[in-house]
């Protein structure tokens, strides 16, 4: 086998690898500060990979113009979503609390994947941009997927610009780490549930015209797309991008290994089987940074 | 048992009948709906006893009807007889839930939420993928016999095994310790509960009936395929079940799958499109609104006669009865012992324990007397209660070795050493916060090794501790409620009810008025002379261990500076320097 079909299946996963790492920072971010697993984050993620899809069919939206329409009715979904359904668990006992965020996301999992399959039905849809290609010694890159790395890099720029030169990042690293000591020194925590809430959404959105530029995106698929995230975030650490970076891009790497040496049909297994292993193994993650 | 408990168990036997005659004389209609419901009961309220009783929220509960479902379906289309079937279907659950336990236990809260759920699309792609077996997207079809009868009279059995098992759990030794797992795991060790060994067996007794649910209406229905028996929206119907009737109450799950069985079929029979989004509403609101289930709505419970959650009754007057009122000489269900002071009872070697770079106790060489009232002084962040931790195995030292009477703890679990005879108290008091003052106490009377109590007798014997703590008013209570000095003094009488040859008290007495430190002081005495217990004592009021303790030990930096008598160690220069800081400069 040569090194070039190697080297094209690493990048292929590279590429995968890095939206797996931004879907997963979205579901970390909130995690960190709300202290909500999201089990609809996935989902979410596909209602905006159809529309972005279905946009780009209609009116032939350049990318660009898809994250502009995207964002700000993911903000604001994200905003209306926290305070109405899971803001006000926040007064009940921990039992409670932890019950009721898992039912209102997952009942909103359930609820966003009926819906959307009913509106556009059940059959993947993409953004088939143009298929260019760049040949480099084998290797072959095409525009598309140039963009989507050049994209990947600059939202992981962007991220990480708002979370070290922000008063809003500031206060979302001092929330995650020590929600307490954050209120106590003035951070309004309400306040930034909310916003961390709506700002995880509107990465969302970036995040699905992305993923659905490499691949079809229906209805149902969501749930699988948390787990991984799910699975990336337990590697890399909650909050943590540059560990997530790295969970990501290697499941990514992995599930495309997967699927070309033995089967593609498994590779969809292979984050949960992977979780219960690092369960087993490490139970504090490969990355995890200790907390207090 | 009193009218009211006659009452249902009148209605339970009518009802009883009535299920027993419905397949004989009603119509297939009805008798298959029941059956749903039979099958909802035992789903719902298998779960309920890892996630109510225990606290573990397993939303992977129908990865085992599944595993259940496919195993008979693949046997009885293989020609193995019925019988040996159901006996593969259970034991296929079993094996599953028996690997899967490892990992999962590992962690707790919505974590362990997630993971359980993420089981369900993998046990969905094993049944796609797997085709030899399970013949993929197709599904398995069993041959056409009319089996709803024998069915039903099986699904009849499995919820009365598992109402009966509900209520033993309930009443059972089991039962308490998931209870305390529930509330703390780590409190629930230190007073001798072996915890993994009650999480797994909690886990296998809702999987294999979950599995044998499974196989029973794979039969009924006499066809499967991957997303009928692993479906998402399938798979959590159950568990929003059990939570919208109120997960952990006896009734809750039964409550639960009537009503929305009902709704349910009602929906099936109206609605045709977006059925999903409507079970995914459903779940979503039982969770905005009554995430605690339809029987903890204050407007049930006063029905029910019973406080709303939220709305405990009343505290009688004046919280500082603490354990300082009591009076002194009320006797313990404990032995009397009198003690050699010349036994070592505890003994620390080089013991050293690190977070990170961070070493918080350094090679500490200590022995402790039997018998001995010992007080354990230091600076904020000296390592006193790190050192606690170490000998109750809280923490793990990285290095050195703690002896009890002769005994090295070194490869010994929490429960272990404290059924070696290490009681202890958190500096932050750590009670089962949903159970009663009365159940806190019996909790270690049950467990502890040498005389384990049955709970009634345990339940019995706790008063007397709460008497000797000065909780008698509150046996009642749940512990969530009390004031902080009431929790200490239960953190005190649960101690007391571990039975344990050494007493490690963490701070009980601050927050103390002076007359209250005093009666506490002479309760510290009096357990010691009547019952031989050892005492280290970890405490910031100086005049208090200045009236009681044999000896002295002084900390500072995780190293023991000072160990001696009082006299000798309040001149040694070093402890002036370090505890008393500027004060003794200012005296010299």
């Amino acid at each position: 086998m040569s090194a070039a079909i190697i080297i094209q299946i690493l990048l292929g996963g590279i590429l995968v690898g890095g939206v797996y790492a931004l879907v997963a920072f979205g579901l970390s971010l909130v995690y960190g500060v709300v202290r909500v697993l999201n089990f609809s984050h996935g989902t979410l993620l596909t209602v905006g990979g159809i529309a972005a899809a279905a946009l780009f069919a209609k009116y032939g939206l350049n990318p660009f113009w898809l994250v502009v329409i995207l964002v700000p009715p993911f903000f604001i979904f994200g905003r209306v979503f926290y305070d109405l359904l899971l803001r006000p668990l926040t007064r009940r006992s921990r039992f409670e609390a932890t019950v009721g965020a898992v039912l209102v996301t997952v009942g909103a999992l359930i609820v966003l994947s009926d819906v959307t399959a009913a509106l556009f039905g059940t059959s993947g849809r993409s953004i088939p941009l143009g298929f260019h290609a760049i040949e480099f010694h084998g290797v072959i890159i095409s525009i598309t997927q140039a963009g989507i790395l050049a994209g990947v890099a600059v939202l992981t720029v962007i991220l990480h610009l708002i979370l070290t030169h922000t008063w809003f990042g500031r206060a979302v690293r001092a929330v995650t780490q020590d929600a307490l000591g954050a209120t106590i020194c003035g951070v309004a925590a309400g306040s930034i549930h909310a916003y961390t809430f709506a700002f995880g959404y509107a990465i969302v959105a970036v995040v699905a015209v992305l993923y659905a530029m490499i691949y079809p995106v229906d209805p149902f698929m969501g749930f699988s797309l948390t787990v991984k995230a799910f699975t990336i975030i337990v590697v890399g650490g909650i909050g943590n991008l540059p560990g997530t970076l790295i969970a990501g891009v290697v499941l990514g790497v992995a599930e495309a290994l997967t699927a070309f040496f033995w089967a593609p049909q498994w590779a969809p297994g292979l984050s949960i089987v992977l979780l219960l292993l690092i369960l087993v193994v490490l139970p504090r993650g490969l990355l995890a940074r200790r907390r207090g | 048992m009193n009218s009211g408990g006659r009452t249902s168990a009148l209605a339970a036997a009518v009802l009883a009948v009535a299920m027993f005659v419905l397949p004989l004389a009603g119509n297939a209609y009805l008798t298959t709906f029941a059956f749903t419901i039979l099958i909802s009961f035992v789903l719902a309220q298998s779960w309920d006893w890892v996630a109510g009783e225990m606290g573990y929220i397993n939303l992977g509960h129908f990865v085992f009807y599944g595993f259940g479902a496919y195993t008979f379906c693949i046997l009885l289309t293989r020609g193995v007889p019925l019988p040996a079937c159901f006996a593969g279907a259970v034991i296929v659950t079993l094996a599953v839930a028996t690997a899967l336990a490892f990992p999962l236990f590992r962690l707790r809260d919505d974590y362990f939420a997630f993971a359980t759920l993420a089981l369900i699309p993998l046990a969905e792609l094993l049944a796609y993928n797997l085709d030899s077996l399970t013949n993929g997207a197709i599904g398995l079809s069993l041959p056409p016999v009319y089996v709803l009868r024998p069915a039903y009279y099986i699904a009849g059995v499995l919820v009365v095994i598992t109402a009966a098992a509900t209520l033993l759990l309930r009443r059972s030794r089991f039962g308490h310790a998931l209870r305390g797992i529930r509330n703390d795991e780590q409190a629930a060790e230190t007073v001798g509960v072996r915890t993994y060994p009650g999480k797994l067996s909690v886990l296998l007794l809702s999987a294999v009936f979950a599995g044998m649910a499974g196989a029973v209406q794979a039969w009924q229905m006499s066809y499967i395929d991957p997303p009928t028996v692993f479906g998402l929206n399938v798979a959590l119907i159950p568990i929003a079940m059990a939570l919208f009737g109120g997960s952990g109450l006896l009734w809750g799950p039964l409550v639960g799958v009537l009503l929305l069985a009902i709704a349910q079929q009602w929906l099936l029979a109206h609605v045709q499109t977006l059925q999903a989004t409507i079970y995914g509403l459903a779940i979503l609101l039982i969770g905005r609104f009554m995430p605690g289930g339809i029987l903890r709505a204050p407007w049930i419970a006063r029905w029910r006669g019973e406080p709303a959650a939220g709305q405990q009754p009343k505290r009688a007057e004046s919280a500082s009865t603490a354990m300082a009122q009591s009076a002194v000489s009320i006797e313990l269900p404990l032995p009397r012992r009198s003690v050699s002071r010349t036994r070592t009872l505890l003994e620390c070697r080089g013991l050293t324990m690190a977070f990170g770079g961070n070493i918080a106790v350094n090679d500490v060489n200590l022995g402790i007397a039997e018998g001995e009232i010992v007080g354990l002084v230091g600076s904020n962040g000296s390592g006193k209660t790190t050192l606690f931790n170490c000998i109750s195995k809280v923490f793990e030292p990285v290095r050195g070795d703690v002896l009890l009477d002769g005994t090295s703890l070194r490869n010994l679990r929490r429960d272990q050493v404290a059924n070696l005879g290490v009681g202890r108290t958190y500096q932050i008091p750590r009670p089962f916060s949903d159970l009663t003052v009365r159940e806190n106490i019996a909790m270690p009377l049950m467990f502890r090794a040498g005389e384990r109590l049955r709970p009634a007798s345990a339940l019995a014997d706790a008063i007397q501790f709460a008497e000797f703590s000065g909780l008698s008013q509150r046996l009642d209570t749940v512990a969530d409620t009390l004031s902080l000095q009431e929790k200490k003094a239960l953190e005190f009488a649960r101690a007391l009810a571990c039975r344990p040859r050494l007493l490690l008290v963490d701070e009980v007495a601050s927050g103390l008025t002076p007359a209250e430190v005093g009666r506490f002081v002479d309760h510290i005495r009096d357990i010691r002379d009547a019952y031989g217990i050892t005492v280290i004592w970890i405490e910031h009021i100086f005049s208090a261990l200045s009236r009681i303790v044999d000896r002295l030990i002084v900390m500072d930096n995780g190293i023991v500076i000072a160990d001696g008598p009082l006299e000798t160690v309040m001149r040694d220069e070093r402890v002036l320097k370090s505890y008393l800081g500027s004060a003794a400069e200012h005296a010299a």
